[in-house]
């Protein structure tokens, strides 16, 4: 919110720079986020007075002006401007000026002649025509010829003031205004708030009372207060200068002095007001309703909007008027040819004109204000300080009597609070006299008795309710500097609790750890993709139902990712377009989905590890073994299985199943899916339950004794058809062995043509040993035959 | 006659083994034999024993015997040096380019913001803290209304939230999580909540997605101050020692007083830097005592209880450990980047 320093000290005799009063409001909790002096594309630049015009020796379109720029000066200047004449009154841009658009002034030769400075526009002073006539002209601004010369033009045209622009929080919505920040200023300072002038003159000519020209009704819960006052004799023109300076410093278009006066009141008491041209009421009645389903209305900015029940209307005996706190009518506006007006100074809920603009899309000053919330207090002061410039202004006369209905109580609140509660939530020694200077001065009057403190809070800070909210005001202007050299007391009074990292997250960390070790990065993806994702990855529309973004940024990112496989394969996508090659990448994450469509509850959001690599050399039972090195960290006990993932290989690819469930799988995307995210084919990913594997059971190791006696190796090569798996092989050769088996593993596979197509020799070494002795030949011999015979009998193995 | 020729063949041998050269050292062996061969000069001389006269015996016996040990001495001297230099020049013919580069498998890296919530775990955990998640696709209910922010309520303003219909939405601050800590534990207990969250709001500094780290203590009795010691430890852990933290008034609804936490810059100590902008401290956490009216809303006693809470932002955490320049980078995936992790 903008305001500025010249109207703050209207109210406040401010002592202090405006850095200085930045940084005060900024330390309190008003941050000023801008300060703009007026000024400051405007020094050198006087008020001169063309004395003679002649022509230029050399050019056609050049005149040489000479200019009184007062104090007895006369400057040269040429120019091309042609709306200028001899004792014509101008802006002049003298040497060392840095106008707004740019240029800077110095001293310079056309064609020969010297030249000291610039004629200026409108434009290069940064106004219009608003806000000054005659800025809006194509050419040199002509200024009113009473303007001394020599002064600067600043302080001619009101542009001398210097502007904060103010961050006010959601709570301090008595703050978004001109006195409300000049409270704070007071109690910053330790100054009093000025009386602001709220008298004004009635007509006592006229017999006429308010009641004759309207009558007003509430029929809404979401109207608190309606004031409504009367202007006869209207006298619509420019309102004055200084008017329209202030209200041109906050960013606000000078329009004419009734709708100024409108504007100037809400930004100085933040009340928004709204002027009807009286003769179009309908019936002369104000009915504060609900609008109807059906009714429309033609708006100030040229829209027609619907409008519906949720929606506030002033409407008169037959159709809406405004859109209640947030927009006027074009039919009952003030305009040029308005004689009578009728002035509404309302309160309404915040909540309704919330509802209302975002209903409709329209955001105002307005309604920017009652959002916020407007204390039903503030209705009475905006309508006295309105009718006070009416009368300053000379736009009309004023009528006897203003209306006032309010559905609101709005009293002082008593709130007693206690001192050591304060001192223990701030955790430091405030005394007590300093908490009843401080809240004395935010206009909050405080009674210090023992612990408790009496405090009387006025109406406009709604936002006080306790002791909490007492002890923030308490130090916010206290200062926390206060914490800066405190000692350290950490928990020194609060209890001893044990900390726990979650379960989930210390396995994902020795994943992550492992991973990294094996060469992998770590991504972070958006969670938010396209909605094709299911289609893409060819996941099953109805195991994966789609959470959906109702208001999304973009259609990328408008849902929630069903699985990681997106993330990983769009992120191998990107680095290969990038030119990053050898890819070994995984990610923590969760996948969201809907159990019903529409959602009626919390999705069901899983978090799973999702590994990918795109490498050469890189196969499936690479990624089986980083999948068996990472589930060791765990006491799983597991089997493999073909998986049916719709995005994997369904020949490359295998579940790993505890129970029935499947905890990982892992293996070669799908050739379509590939294709699908634009990617390579070999490229083979993991995905693994951390959830499931985080909540089982510590890893309890079982070490069996090793034997004294020496171990027995034999090999056996064997050959056996390709459908026969390593799986099978190993089991009959483990059974087989009996008690002597101490362990068998797969060393080598051969395949060739002499083999025969299907056809594959697997070579198992067999470690055999004894608890009590040591293998005899024969003992050993005996269960190689064993072996060799179940091999033949249930995989038809041929010896090699 | 025969003491002469011994003497004689003493020094003369010890000479001849004195001078082999390393490159001729192979004559090494063959002095060897010359000496003590079969028909070796001093096998030779030996011979000539039976010729001595017997009482002169003991004594030239005791010189073969002398002579034999110096020669043999000299030998293996001499050959323990050539031994010596050889295992020199075999370790000198083995030397490596150790510029040449490591074999095996690289090491990845882990993203900057997993290291950075890592890190606060361990701190914040040693500290008390147990660490909590919560869902991501929240209910409006905990997101704002338990958090003190009322439906069409002027705070809502404060967070452009992504919703998937009137009462579900992403949530938009990890504070989601902590009236469902309130409601689910009992008093006193100190929780973190590292997580994604969600804002309708993309541009150069601003991702649609990022990460907080929420921070919740409930207790009878802390204070701002122990908010204040609490913070100041783990931004001296997570910085260094030489960091420092300052307190602003601000608002949140669920937070009563409210601040905000500036840290001292770590890149310029509170000089001024590019980093923060000239101000030497950079803005990075919300923070406050527990509005009694999030506690009693959560069913916890505020009378009897009081707490504070603190929101990081990791994403600027992050960046600021790293001295990453662009929020975007995070989200990327480029390995260009994320191998700078390592």
């Amino acid at each position: 919110m903008k305001i500025t320093y010249n109207w703050l000290k209207e109210m406040v005799d401010i002592n202090v720079s405006p850095e200085e009063l930045a940084e005060k409001l900024t330390g309190a909790g008003m941050e000023v986020e801008d300060i703009v002096y007026q000024n400051k594309h405007l020094h050198h630049v006087v008020v001169g007075k063309i004395i003679k015009i002649e022509k230029h020796p050399e050019a056609d379109r050049l005149v040489v002006c000479k200019v009184d720029i007062g104090q007895g000066q006369v400057t040269q200047i040429i120019t091309a401007a042609t709306n200028v004449f001899e004792g014509a009154v101008v802006p002049v841009s003298l040497e060392g000026a840095d106008l707004v658009n740019g240029i800077k002034i110095s001293k310079t030769k056309m064609r020969g002649v010297e030249s000291f400075g610039m004629f200026c526009s409108g434009e290069e002073l940064g106004i219009d025509e608003n806000y000054f006539e005659g800025a809006g002209v194509n050419g040199i601004l002509i200024l009113p010829n009473d303007l001394k010369s020599g002064t600067p033009v600043e302080d001619a045209l009101m542009l001398n003031d210097v502007v904060f622009d103010v961050n006010i929080t959601p709570n301090r919505a008595d703050c978004m205004s001109v006195i409300g920040i000049a409270r704070e200023v007071c109690a910053l300072l330790g100054k009093d708030l000025k009386k602001l002038n709220l008298s004004y003159d009635i007509d006592v000519y006229s017999k006429d009372v308010i009641r004759n020209f309207v009558n007003v009704e509430i029929n809404t819960p979401n109207c608190f207060r309606y004031m409504a006052g009367a202007i006869t004799n209207l006298n619509i023109q420019r309102s004055p200068l200084w008017m329209r300076a202030r209200l041109n410093a906050v960013g606000i278009k000078p329009i004419n002095n009734m709708v100024d006066i409108t504007n100037y009141v809400l930004i100085e008491i933040g009340q928004p007001l709204h002027a009807f041209d009286k003769d179009n009421i309908g019936g002369g009645q104000i009915n504060v309703r609900q609008a109807k389903e059906g009714e429309k209305i033609l708006a100030l900015d040229h829209s027609e909007y619907d409008l519906n029940e949720d929606i506030m209307v002033i409407a008169d005996d037959s159709r809406p008027m405004v859109i209640a706190g947030v927009i006027g009518g074009m039919d009952s506006c003030i305009t040029d040819k308005t004689t009578t007006c009728v002035l509404e100074s309302a309160v309404f809920d915040l909540k309704s004109v919330r509802i209302t603009s975002r209903n409709i899309g329209v955001r105002t000053d307005s309604s920017a204000r009652y959002e916020k919330g407007v204390n039903v207090a503030n209705a009475e002061m905006g309508i006295a300080r309105a009718l006070h410039l009416v009368c300053k202004l000379k736009c009309g006369k004023v009528v006897r009597g203003v209306i006032d209905i309010c559905n609101k109580k709005n009293d002082v609140r008593d709130i007693v609070c206690s001192v050591k509660l304060i001192n223990d939530i701030l955790g430091i020694e405030v005394p007590t006299t300093e908490m009843v200077r401080i809240l004395n001065s935010l206009g909050i009057e405080t009674k210090a008795l023992g612990d408790k403190l009496n405090c009387k809070v006025p109406p406009y800070r709604e936002d006080i309710e306790n002791d909490y909210d007492l002890a923030e005001e308490i130090i916010r202007l206290y200062g926390y500097n206060h914490y800066d050299s405190i000692e350290y007391k950490l928990f020194d009074k609060a209890s001893v609790t044990e900390g726990q990292n979650h379960p989930r997250l210390s396995l994902e960390r020795e994943f992550r750890k492992s991973l990294i070790e094996q060469g992998f990065y770590e991504n972070i993806s958006y969670s938010l993709v396209p909605g094709d994702i299911n289609k893409k990855l060819m996941l099953d529309e109805d195991e994966n139902k789609l959470v959906k973004i109702a208001n999304p940024l973009s259609e990328d990112i408008s849902c929630m990712r069903t699985s990681l496989a997106h993330s990983l394969l769009e992120n191998i996508n990107y680095n290969i377009s990038v030119g990053n090659k050898e890819l070994r990448i995984f990610e923590c994450g969760r996948t969201y989905k809907a159990k019903t469509i529409p959602l009626n509850e919390l999705p069901i959001e899983k978090n799973v590890l999702a590994i990918a690599v795109c490498e050469n050399g890189f196969d499936f039972f690479n990624m089986k073994g980083v999948v068996e090195k990472l589930l060791a960290f765990t006491s799983v006990q597991y089997s493999l299985e073909r998986s049916k993932k719709s995005f994997l290989h369904p020949g490359v690819s295998a579940d790993v199943v505890v129970d029935g469930q499947v905890v990982c799988s892992f293996g070669k995307i799908h050739p379509v899916v590939a294709k699908n995210y634009d990617n390579p084919e070999n490229i083979i990913y993991a995905e693994i339950d951390t959830e499931y594997l985080a909540e089982l059971p510590v890893k309890v190791r079982n070490v069996k004794a090793i034997s004294k006696f020496p171990i027995v190796e034999r090999d056996l090569a064997v050959i056996v058809n390709e459908d026969v798996t390593v799986e099978q092989m190993l089991s009959s050769i483990k059974s087989s062995c009996g008690k002597l088996y101490f362990s068998v593993a797969l060393f080598d596979i051969y395949r060739s043509q002499s083999l025969g197509d299907d056809k594959k020799s697997l070579a198992f070494k067999i470690k055999l040993s004894d608890m009590e002795k040591t293998l005899t030949d024969e003992e050993v011999n005996a269960v190689m035959k064993k072996v060799l015979k179940a091999l033949t009998f249930k995989h038809g193995a041929v010896l090699r | 006659m025969l003491i002469e020729e011994l003497d004689k063949l003493k020094i003369e041998t010890l000479k001849e083994i004195e001078y082999v050269q390393y490159d001729s050292r192979k004559d090494l062996a063959e002095i060897k034999v010359k000496i003590f061969g079969k028909n070796g000069a001093l096998t030779v001389l030996s011979k000539g024993m039976k010729d001595v006269d017997p009482q002169e015996r003991p004594r030239v016996g005791a010189l073969i015997n002398d002579v034999r040990k110096s020669i043999e001495e000299k030998f293996s001297d001499k050959e323990n040096e050539f031994k010596a230099r050889e295992l020199n020049e075999k370790l000198e013919n083995e030397k490596v380019d150790i510029t040449e580069p490591s074999k095996g498998q690289k090491k990845g890296a882990i993203h900057p913001i997993s290291d950075v919530i890592d890190k606060m775990i361990d701190i914040c955990v040693k500290m008390g803290f147990s660490v909590v998640e919560g869902p991501e696709v929240e209910s409006d209910y905990y997101n704002f209304e338990a958090m003190n922010i009322p439906k069409n309520h002027p705070s809502r303003d404060m967070q452009d939230t992504f919703f998937i219909n009137e009462n579900i939405l992403l949530r938009s601050q990890t504070s989601a999580v902590q009236a469902r800590e309130m409601e689910m534990r009992k008093p006193p207990f100190k929780i973190i909540c590292p997580g994604k969250t969600y804002r309708n709001d993309s541009d150069s500094t601003h991702s649609p997605i990022f990460h907080q780290l929420e921070g919740l203590v409930i207790d009878e009795n802390v204070s701002m101050a122990d908010l204040k010691s609490m913070l100041t430890i783990l931004m001296k852990r997570l910085f260094g020692e030489d960091t420092s933290i300052r307190f602003r008034p601000s608002f949140f609804p669920f937070t009563e007083p409210s601040i905000e936490v500036d840290v001292s810059c770590p890149t310029c100590h509170g000089k001024g830097c590019g980093l923060c902008k000239g101000t030497g401290m950079l803005e990075l956490l919300g923070a406050g005592i527990v509005n009694p009216k999030v506690l009693e809303m959560a069913g916890i006693d505020s009378k009897k209880y009081r707490g504070f809470a603190f929101g990081f932002g990791l994403d600027r955490t992050a960046m600021i450990l790293n001295s990453i320049g662009n929020i975007k980078y995070l989200y990327k995936n480029d390995i260009r980047f994320l191998e700078q992790m390592k």
